[in-house]
């Protein structure tokens, strides 16, 4: 057999069904094998950094890893982006790419780059493989780490010379990784003093973030708020983890999150941060983050996490389902002040809540996203871009489980929506997938139209076009002293006709009385559609913390 | 020793990319190497770093953390506040009249010389500080130092 085989062989073995991929000389071998193995569909990418998110939304889909293959220099580097947007928010992918014949690294030769080098710190593990005797093994390892503990990609630079090699097949060993022991680091020895800390709360509250929907952490949960009557907002990636419109949920936190959240995290007496990082736009200016907390709790399954922004008094090194399981049993009498502090929170609720200016003549972003919540319910998964567009639909719809929400959060990399919301579809052919982008992120890997039309992909394109890089002009209104710089997208394409090139059908919409029909149109058409909202090019996400503030000072929309 | 280094002894795989990663890992969390060493350990396969590492603007505790975190790594053990043997050789060329002071100092001589001659020192943390300032008293014309080794006292 030769090297290829293996490799696709053992990809058949770990149970891949769908390949993102683009040829070029160094991984040449490997597609010449590919018709053998016909359980291994191949989506042909118009760019790779396009299969890199194609495979990220897969996997945020589904919950298997994505896979990608990509040539040597320039295909492997194009991929360094959704990499990178693929490790900051733990994703299982695996990426493929031919090197160089083992004999020629090192000596410059055509296509080579040292993607090992390049890539150590957006991927969670890499090999560079010289020789047969490495394969299948390493792509079984792989899988193990991309897959297990903390998720993310996991690189595989295969030097061309080894994909034509002949070796004859190994039977399948166990796996040996000295230096990747997953249980080594558990600690749950205090689960029921973290329990009792926050039963026995005056004002706890509880933030999640994508670790819980990585565990499937969702009704344990729910389990623990309910059971210990402690109110849960989430992270921008965690929004799903918690039912939006359950009643002790506080939507989203963090620097543009819902002022009831941050009213609640601010006046805290004791916080559980669970499968979080907790960054900077969690706490915006860390001095002044949740300064009433006697006791942070936080679990997360990745032990460098614990301290490295924000010191807890309790630690949970673990799966966060493993460890609010752990938790659950411990939770025996709620502290009897719990009731005021709900109330406070309803009050807060009432006096923050989300709104946004709809008298100006424009058609507005929230308009937008509300009709297509009353369409969607929980029956659609939404793949947003970067930017306000991403606020928006984080903030104006009511996700209540994991996987309807999937966005680029700790990379925040514009280009991601279309081919995330392509890669979603395949793992999701049973869910309507809706992209939301803004027309600056979408331009960025619109050329993926292709795939979506060749594979004639259900997936509706909502862009809310504003005319600019909305949430850069926002921040230089906001906190640059109003210099507009750079933001204005004064030429870009006619989206209705840009679709038609792609061979999608398209709608325009500047007014509010033909967003219904356009969306019914979307909905009622099979295949891709895409409508280009004309969106008030000044509205804003709010709330909003200006940047260098603490949480405390949130902006909120101006009152009508 | 300042109280943002760590001192740690690792165990790592002995492939082509794990200098890099190791490396790679200390730069993008904000740390730096103040002394490393490598050189095989017992085990086939697997080399033993010594590391000083200042943790920067970092939380000291992310220095052992974040490295353990590489698959590559395969043991960590943080030695900063254990009582160790940390040993250090300094080999220099000196000028032949300063050899029978340095020599009284624990120096050993390797190649003797009309003009200059070679001597090496090793010895523990401090007392190759002070070697290392005798050397320059007497105007050393070279000197190359190892970079610390370092095990955990068994007492
Ligand atoms: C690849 C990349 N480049 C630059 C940025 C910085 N950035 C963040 S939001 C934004 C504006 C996005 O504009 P658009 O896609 O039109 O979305 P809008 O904010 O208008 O909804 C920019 C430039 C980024 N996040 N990603
Ligand atoms: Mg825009």
């Amino acid at each position: 057999m030769t090297g290829a085989d293996l490799v696709l062989e053992a990809l058949e073995q770990e149970g891949v069904d769908l390949i993102f991929g683009y040829p070029g000389g160094a991984n040449l071998p490997i597609y010449q094998r590919l018709p053998e193995h016909p359980k291994l569909k191949h989506i042909l990418v118009r760019h790779e950094q396009g299969a890199a998110h194609m495979a990220d939304g897969y996997a945020r889909a589904c919950g298997r890893p994505g896979v990608v293959f990509a040539t040597s220099g320039p295909g492997a580097l194009n991929l360094v982006t959704g990499l990178c947007t693929a490790y900051m928010d733990s994703v299982p992918m695996i990426a493929i790419t031919g090197q160089v014949n083992s004999t020629q690294v090192g000596r410059d030769a055509f296509q080579e780059s040292d993607v090992i080098g390049a890539t150590s710190s957006v991927t969670k593990h890499s090999y560079l493989v010289t020789d047969i005797a490495q394969l299948p093994r390493v792509i079984h390892e792989a899988f193990h780490i991309a897959t297990t503990g903390r998720p993310g990609p996991v690189l595989i630079d295969i030097c061309k010379d080894v994909q034509m090699a002949e070796a004859e097949r190994t039977p399948r060993t166990a796996l040996s990784i000295p230096g990747y022991q997953l249980n080594g680091h558990v600690r749950l020895q205090d689960a029921k003093v973290a329990a009792e800390a926050l039963a026995h709360a005056e004002r706890p509250v509880i933030l999640a973030g994508h670790g819980v929907l990585l565990s499937h952490a969702e009704q344990a949960l729910l389990d623990l708020a309910e059971k210990a009557g402690v109110p849960v907002g989430t992270t921008l990636l965690g929004i799903g983890g918690f039912p939006v419109k359950h009643p002790l949920s506080l939507h989203m936190t963090g620097f543009m999150g819902t002022g009831w959240c941050l009213k609640a995290v601010q006046n805290a007496d004791v916080l559980m941060m669970v499968g979080m990082r907790v960054d900077d736009r969690v706490t915006a200016r860390l001095a002044d983050f949740a300064p009433k907390v006697t006791t942070f709790i936080h679990v997360d399954i990745d032990g460098s996490e614990m301290g490295k922004n924000v010191r807890p008094h309790i630690e949970l090194v673990a799966d966060a389902r493993n460890a609010l399981e752990a938790m659950l049993p411990h939770v025996d009498s709620v502290d009897d002040r719990r009731g005021a502090w709900l109330t406070q929170i309803d009050a807060w609720r009432e006096e923050h809540p989300l709104r946004y200016t709809h008298s100006n003549g424009h058609l507005q972003p929230q308009d937008v996203l509300i009709d297509m919540y009353k369409r969607c319910r929980n029956e659609a998964v939404v793949v947003a871009d970067v930017g306000q567009n991403q606020i928006w639909a984080a903030l104006w719809w009511n996700y209540d489980r994991p996987g309807l929400f999937i966005n680029s959060g700790g990379a925040g990399t514009m280009g991601f929506a279309l081919p995330a919301a392509i890669g979603a579809k395949f793992a999701r052919p049973d869910l309507d997938v809706w992209c939301v982008a803004g027309e600056g992120g979408f331009v960025m890997t619109a050329q993926e139209l292709s795939v979506a039309v060749e594979h004639q992909l259900d997936i509706k394109i909502v862009l809310l076009n504003n005319f600019s890089l909305g949430m850069v002009r926002q921040f230089q209104d906001d906190f640059y002293g109003g210099v507009r710089s750079q933001v204005e997208l004064t030429h870009i394409p006619d989206f209705v006709k840009l679709a038609d090139a792609y061979g999608l059908p398209g709608v325009r919409v500047e007014r509010l009385a033909d967003v219904g029909p356009a969306m019914d149109a979307a909905q009622r058409t099979k295949g891709p559609f895409l409508i280009d909202f004309r969106i008030d090019p000044e509205a804003n996400v709010y709330p909003i913390v200006p940047l260098g503030k603490g949480l405390n000072d949130f902006w909120e929309a101006p009152q009508q | 020793m300042s109280d943002r280094i760590r001192v740690l002894s690792v165990l790592v795989e002995d492939g082509s990319s794990t200098l890099t990663k190791v490396a790679g890992m200390i730069r993008r969390r904000g740390f730096h190497v103040r002394a490393i060493t490598v050189g095989p350990s017992g085990e086939p396969g697997r080399s033993r770093m010594t590391l000083q590492i200042d943790a920067g603007h970092a939380e000291v505790d992310q220095v052992k953390k974040q490295l353990e975190r590489l698959v590559e790594v395969v043991e960590i053990e943080d030695l900063t506040e254990h009582d160790v043997h940390s040993r250090e050789l300094v080999v220099a060329r000196v000028k032949a009249s300063a050899v029978p002071e340095l020599v009284a100092k624990g120096a050993r001589v390797l190649e003797p010389g009309s003009v200059s001659t070679t001597v090496e020192f090793a010895g523990e943390g401090e007392e190759v500080g002070a070697f290392v300032e005798e050397l320059r008293r007497h105007g050393n014309l070279d000197v190359v130092r190892s970079g610390p080794v370092v095990m955990r006292r068994t007492a």
